[in-house]
């Protein structure tokens, strides 16, 4: 579905640039579960933004089904995501003067999805559509982002440590939320993240040292949320 | 501290008022203290209608400008101070949280009075580089004796020191009032949607009555719709600005305009000019707040897909009535109050013509005022189109 080649991309000014991604080249196919292992401060998140169109890469390119999205005007990109991609950040990002129904309305609408309060309750939150962000815990919220991503029914998943911030049983949860929901609609999921455990969930596991690739492998049996480690 | 002498300085806007402000209010009392301290040298009836009539466009011009420009700038500084609690709701929590009480985070909250000691200075210092000349064309047609401009120390205390003071203490007043509110709403950032829940609240038990039909028909409502409306209501504090907003912006600019029936033509112009600034300035910080206080939420949307256009329309479209609403508003007061103000200090005398509601100037004005609001939003939102994601992630 994704063929990525030889990224680069650095930031700063010319005498004091610092080359963050060092020529990355990956494929992403239908339904593919990929984790991305690294260190604090390797590229990661840089690495996913430029994938999922959020950040231009210096040089490289990003094929979608024949198209490079890193040549694509802001209206295009736009549509792109709007059309295929989903986020759930460390942070959540829920927009905080709309409940939970309407935060999820957010993603639904952009698909003409009328039945996204199914993804509410999938996510166990059918008794809480009319609560506001600041009176949910933080793995609820995550949940409310985790459905809000859902409802727009994307193509392909981006997570940037959806668990970062979450205890051990919240995170589970979340994560066991997200492999259910894979299952039934079938989108890919690439999900950044420094905990080896998660790794054993994913098909394929790409780790990253300082802006480079350095293994790449296939879980031949993964694991769910609640056979890993912490 | 976390509110440095730099957050201080920030409020131009209030600067530019109180500089206005103490500018026109300078002149005129200045001069009419000196006009009065020689009133024994009207031997004349002719002289004694000038000086009365001189002494009468003081205390208006003083009276409206100095007023209401007081009262504009105390609330813009209240303002400020909410919306600065607001955006900094993190830091004083976490302040709270280690132990400071509100009074020692909000003694801090005095720096906001240093943008009143510049303008205030400035207008003061102004008003004196054009002391003389003001004095000569007061009383172009010689028909008072000649005086000199004297310095009149209560001006400064009372033009200066006293308004610094004021709005020091009113400034670290009202941030104690708004600090008042648990520690765990700062950290949590919790803005006034507590409130609206509770209305919601009631609501959701009629809906509940109301039985699953009603849902349905409210889910029907385009989630643009439901942003619009939410961004109006949860931040009533930015609604008001932008009504202030447009509502000094029609008063200024129409009272300047409709004040050359009453004043000479100097002052007109100077006035008109100095109400053209002002209008200018809280319109711009109206639209510019506006903006920012949206950034974040506009971002969430475009990365999920929504274009630019259409965060615009669920963001910022929804304050546009209610500009026009404080547009409005802000003519029938200004009418209100030169009528008012003129019926007071003329009230001896005779010949002085009815004021009237102006419709050519409300005209004039409100082409200028949709066209200037108009083009605001749309080059301070193509601005906001600038910011990446990634910038307010980051924050
Ligand atoms: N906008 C930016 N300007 C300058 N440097 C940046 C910028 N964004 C990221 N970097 C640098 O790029 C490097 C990689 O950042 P990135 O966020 O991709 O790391 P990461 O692997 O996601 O780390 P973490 O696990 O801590 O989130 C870091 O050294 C960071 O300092
Ligand atoms: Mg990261």
């Amino acid at each position: 579905m994704i063929q990525v080649k030889d990224i680069t991309k650095s930031f700063g000014s010319k005498e004091n640039s610092f080359q963050v991604l060092k020529g990355i080249s990956l494929d992403i196919k239908d339904n593919d579960y990929i984790v991305l292992l690294g260190a604090s401060g390797s590229g990661k998140s840089t690495l996913l933004n430029i994938i999922s169109g959020l950040e231009k890469a210096d040089s490289g390119s990003i094929m979608y089904d024949g198209t490079d999205i890193d040549k694509l005007s802001e209206t295009e990109l736009t549509k792109f995501r709007k059309d295929n991609v989903g986020f759930i950040f460390q942070q959540y990002y829920l927009l905080p003067n709309l409940d939970v129904e309407k935060n999820v309305k957010m993603g639904a609408d952009l698909a003409g999805n009328k039945n996204y309060c199914e993804m509410i309750k999938a996510v166990g939150l059918g008794e809480k559509l009319h609560k506001y962000p600041h009176e949910l815990s933080g793995g609820e919220q995550q949940r409310v982002s985790v459905a809000r991503a859902l409802a727009k029914k994307p193509k392909i998943l981006f997570l940037d440590e959806p668990t970062g911030a979450l205890d051990e049983a919240t995170g589970r949860q979340v994560l066991d939320y997200i492999s259910k929901l894979q299952e039934q609609y079938h989108f890919a999921v690439v999900m950044v993240t420094h905990n080896n455990n998660i790794a054993e969930m994913a098909k394929t596991v790409i780790k990253m040292n300082s802006g480079k690739i350095v293994e790449t492998y296939t879980n031949e049996a993964p694991k769910t949320a609640y056979e890993i480690g912490w | 501290m976390i509110i440095g002498i730099k957050d201080g300085m920030k409020l131009v806007g209030i600067s530019i008022m109180a500089c206005c402000a103490v500018f026109v209010c300078t002149l005129f009392m200045n001069y009419n203290m000196d006009l009065v301290s020689i009133e024994e040298q009207m031997t004349s009836p002719q002289m004694m209608i000038m000086y009365d009539a001189l002494v009468s466009m003081g205390k208006v011009v003083s009276g409206v400008s100095g007023g209401c420009l007081l009262i504009t700038s105390g609330i813009m500084l209240v303002f400020y101070i909410k919306n600065y609690i607001d955006t900094h709701k993190k830091e004083l929590g976490i302040l709270k949280a280690l132990g400071y009480s509100n009074f020692k985070i909000a003694k801090n909250f005095w720096v906001f009075a240093i943008s009143v000691l510049i303008g205030t200075g400035l207008g003061f210092g102004g008003a004196w580089l054009i002391m003389s000349k003001f004095y000569e064309e007061q009383n172009a047609d010689k028909m008072l004796p000649e005086f000199e401009a004297a310095f009149h120390l209560e001006l400064v205390i009372g033009l200066m020191l006293i308004p610094t003071i004021a709005f020091g203490v009113l400034a670290i007043l009202y941030a104690c009032v708004q600090l008042k509110q648990p520690t765990i709403d700062l950290l949590k950032e919790k803005r006034q949607y507590g409130k609206s829940r509770i209305k919601g609240n009631g609501k959701k038990s009629q809906r509940t009555k109301r039985a699953v039909g009603a849902d349905r028909e409210e889910k029907d409502v385009p989630f643009l719709k439901e942003m619009q409306k939410a961004t109006i209501r949860s931040r009533k504090s930015l609604l008001f600005f932008v009504v202030f907003g447009a509502f000094c912006f029609s008063s200024m600019m129409q009272m300047s305009a409709g004040m050359n029936e009453i004043a000479s033509e100097m002052m007109a112009m100077m006035i008109f000019i100095i109400g053209a600034v002002l209008a200018c300035v809280t319109l711009v910080l109206a639209v510019t707040t506006v903006v920012k206080g949206n950034t974040k939420s506009v971002s969430m949307m475009r990365v999920f897909g929504y274009t630019f256009e259409d965060c615009k329309k669920a963001v910022l479209d929804g304050y546009r009535p209610w500009a026009y609403l404080g547009f409005v508003i802000g003519s029938g007061y200004q009418y209100g109050l030169i009528k008012m103000v003129v019926e007071i200090v003329f009230k001896d005398i005779e010949n002085v013509p009815d004021y009237e509601f102006d419709v050519q100037i409300f005209m004039i004005v409100l082409i200028v005022f949709v066209i200037l609001y108009e083009a605001m939003m749309f080059w301070y939102s193509n601005r906001m189109k600038k910011i990446s994601v990634k910038e307010v992630m980051m924050e």
